[in-house]
């Protein structure tokens, strides 16, 4: 597509990209959900991706950590190609947190078991290490009495937050939200935002699909487009928000606001 | 707010309709809250459920009559028409069968093995499950028809004192377990994984008794227990394997379910027992009983396998994804948090699928085995009893039928155990 970054030089170390997509394409059967996405993001920056449904925004996110293997292009996470060796992808999975629409919490495990089994069983920590960090990640998010309750004894924000504690627990170095906020309760939403909010804020580079407008403005550091597959435009928000270049975005922009 | 009541007209459309549903939604926390309206009388009760029509009436008398002749029917012929002498009589073949007298104490050494260890189960989870009024009811029942089976029936002091003694057995498993609880959860579960080995070294060793020897409801209980512990396994492999990404390990698979699952149990066991031999090289000689074994447990872990399969199915996709996105490998994924969940939503059908594997091990009639409804059956044709087929039949229908009952119930308990925390 029409500005594409640069992709020499990404295997060199002590580049600040942390994620380099270049050229990514991605079918399903006859439908191209992806046609060529290229963008990079760099160290502690927070992206939101905006965009109407099946545009490919999630689907792209879901490349980035090999939940959907990519057709064509390159993706590189912190001067790492994705390849299809399978330690590559687990390498690439713990430095990348992941946080679902659906929350997709373990219901048979309580809050302290969710956000603990990677940790115990991936990073192979012993049983206190982890158990201190799950409650440092509990306090975090707000919700520290939680630890021995079920997924389904929680509201949709809490679970929403105890998804965000989970990801966190592997410490990873990308955090990637796949509409994190679009299947709780209108009242439930602020509480998951400010736990993004303030993950932004302490550095965190960060990828974010999502239509709450209110908050890329605020908090993104660059806000894109996706339509069709394609990556329409990109721009720090103020810019996308107030003069959109594109046709498309001021279209999409005046159906939403 | 106006035409908004129950009966007012429902316009379908924005608020009103709203108001309605929180209008019914208070009505519906009214109706809980308060005490059920329930019939005055029990006369009032009878017209409301079972004559509230002409229709009704009429099917009221009509399957009323035929229940209340049914009834008479089996009452009078268990309490005035039926000899029971042949029951007594028979009472030790249809326990163990031919199994020698002499070593009879190593069944019962068994017996209470388990016994003592359900009780302590049964103490240490207790402790949050306490038995309701209708659950004692049922137990103060099973403990006066037992009670009442076995004074009549025992045939020695011995065996009247050993079988009285299982309830005391229970008891106190169930006291001591109450009072260390949770504590020994874990050399329990231990020694449950270890109870059925050391029955067989119980029975088999020290100059015991070879499993050509083993009949009546020993071996049913025997051959079930061998038949679900090993089918369990395999079962589990062939679903995984009838998911696999790999082709041959699935053509495998799904080969042997269907091979497997499309002939009779007693075909299999048959087949086991005469064709085997053939492909086998002439000087590896298996006791028939084992080939047996082998072939039920084939057969069960087909059925285990495609019951395993449907769990597998019902965890969604964001299951996999989340785990996956954690960094599990796919045999943790699988072990930690598929697997927990699918086997859980399993657990009717599969407990259904293992009652019928136990009931099934009368089967084992079709190689020569006298199981407890052949020892029944064999009873009634002996010179002395000869026609008494009624009062056998009844009495292994009812052990069967005690047996598969308590597995059901088991199963239940464990439904409500693991339902902690569903969605």
């Amino acid at each position: 597509m029409a500005d594409r970054p640069a992709t020499a030089g990404i295997e060199k170390a002590g580049d600040d990209r942390m994620i380099v997509a270049d050229d990514v394409v991605k079918s399903f059967g006859h439908f191209q959900a992806l046609k060529g996405i290229s963008m990079a993001l760099n160290k502690a920056e927070t992206v939101v991706i905006v965009g109407p449904s099946g545009s490919g925004k999630s689907t792209f996110i879901r490349t980035i950590n090999r939940l959907e293997r990519h057709d064509a292009g390159r993706i590189f996470v912190d001067g790492i190609e994705l390849t299809d060796d399978i330690r590559n992808i687990a390498q690439i999975r713990s430095e990348i947190g992941m946080v679902f629409q659906s929350f997709n919490l373990f219901p048979h495990l309580t809050v302290l078991q969710n956000i603990g089994l990677a940790p115990r069983n991936v990073r192979r920590w012993p049983k206190k290490k982890a158990e201190e960090k799950v409650m440092q990640l509990l306090e975090r998010v707000g919700i520290p009495e939680q630890a021995h309750k079920y997924p389904a004894e929680l509201s949709g924000g809490q679970q929403q937050r105890v998804a965000i504690a989970r990801a966190l627990a592997m410490e990873p170095k990308i955090m990637l939200f796949d509409e994190p906020t679009s299947a709780l309760d209108p009242e439930m939403i602020k509480e998951v935002l400010d736990v993004i909010e303030e993950l932004a804020e302490s550095g965190m580079t960060m990828i974010v699909v999502s239509h709450e407008i209110g908050f890329a403005r605020h908090v993104a550091d660059r806000v894109m487009l996706f339509d069709d597959g394609l990556l329409i435009e990109e721009a720090p928000p103020n810019r996308f928000f107030d003069d959109p270049q594109h046709e498309r975005t001021k279209r999409f922009l005046s159906q939403i606001l | 707010m106006s035409g908004a009541g129950p009966k007012g007209p429902r316009l379908g459309l924005g608020l009103s309709e709203d108001v309605d549903l929180l209008r019914f939604e208070q009505q519906a926390r009214d109706v809980e809250a308060a005490p059920g309206p329930g019939p005055a009388t029990p006369g009032e009760w009878i017209r409301q459920n079972l004559f509230s029509g002409p229709v009704n009436a009429l099917l009221t008398l009509a399957s009323g009559t035929f229940v209340l002749f049914v009834a008479y029917q089996i009452l009078s012929f268990v309490f005035v028409s039926a000899e029971w002498e042949v029951v007594q009589v028979g009472m030790r073949g249809y326990m163990i069968g031919g199994f020698p007298v002499d070593e009879a104490w190593r069944v019962w050494a068994s017996a209470y093995l388990v016994i003592v260890l359900a009780g302590l189960s049964y103490g240490v989870s207790a402790r949050r499950l306490r038995p309701s009024a209708g659950q004692a009811a049922v137990g103060a029942v099973v403990v006066a028809v037992a009670g009442t089976i076995v004074f009549f029936t025992a045939q020695t002091v011995l065996v009247r004192a050993l079988t009285a003694g299982v309830a005391p057995a229970v008891l106190a498993g169930a006291l001591v377990g109450r009072l260390f609880g949770r504590k020994i959860l874990r050399p329990l579960i231990v020694a449950w994984v270890l109870v059925f080995p050391a029955i067989m070294i119980v029975v088999r060793g020290f100059d015991g008794v070879p499993p050509s020897e083993w009949e009546g409801l020993f071996f049913n209980i025997v051959a079930a227990t061998v038949g679900i512990v090993a089918s369990f396994p395999l079962g589990l492999l062939l679903a995984l394997g009838r998911r696999s990404e790999l082709p041959a390990v699935r053509v495998v698979s799904v080969g042997l379910i269907e091979l497997f699952r499309g002939v009779p149990l007693v075909a299999w066991l048959i087949f086991s027992k005469f064709v085997v031999d053939l492909v086998l090289p002439p000087q590896m000689v298996i006791p028939d009983i084992v080939k047996a074994f082998v072939a039920m447990t084939l057969f069960s872990a087909a059925y285990v396998g495609e019951i395993v399969r449907g769990g597998l199915q019902g965890v969604p996709a964001g299951q996999y994804e989340a785990a996956r996105a954690l960094g599990l490998s796919t045999t943790r994924m699988m072990a930690l948090i598929v697997l927990p969940q699918a086997l859980r939503s399993t657990i009717p059908a599969m407990i259904s699928h293992f009652i019928s594997l136990f009931k099934d091990t009368s089967l084992f009639v079709a190689i020569e085995v006298t199981d407890l409804l052949a020892a029944a059956r064999r009873s009634a044709s002996s010179l002395q009893y000869f026609g008494r087929d009624m009062e056998t039949l009844l009495f292994a229908g009812l052990i069967f039928w005690a047996v598969a009952f308590s597995m059901s119930r088991w199963s239940q308990r464990l439904e409500v155990r693991l339902g902690v925390g569903r969605r």
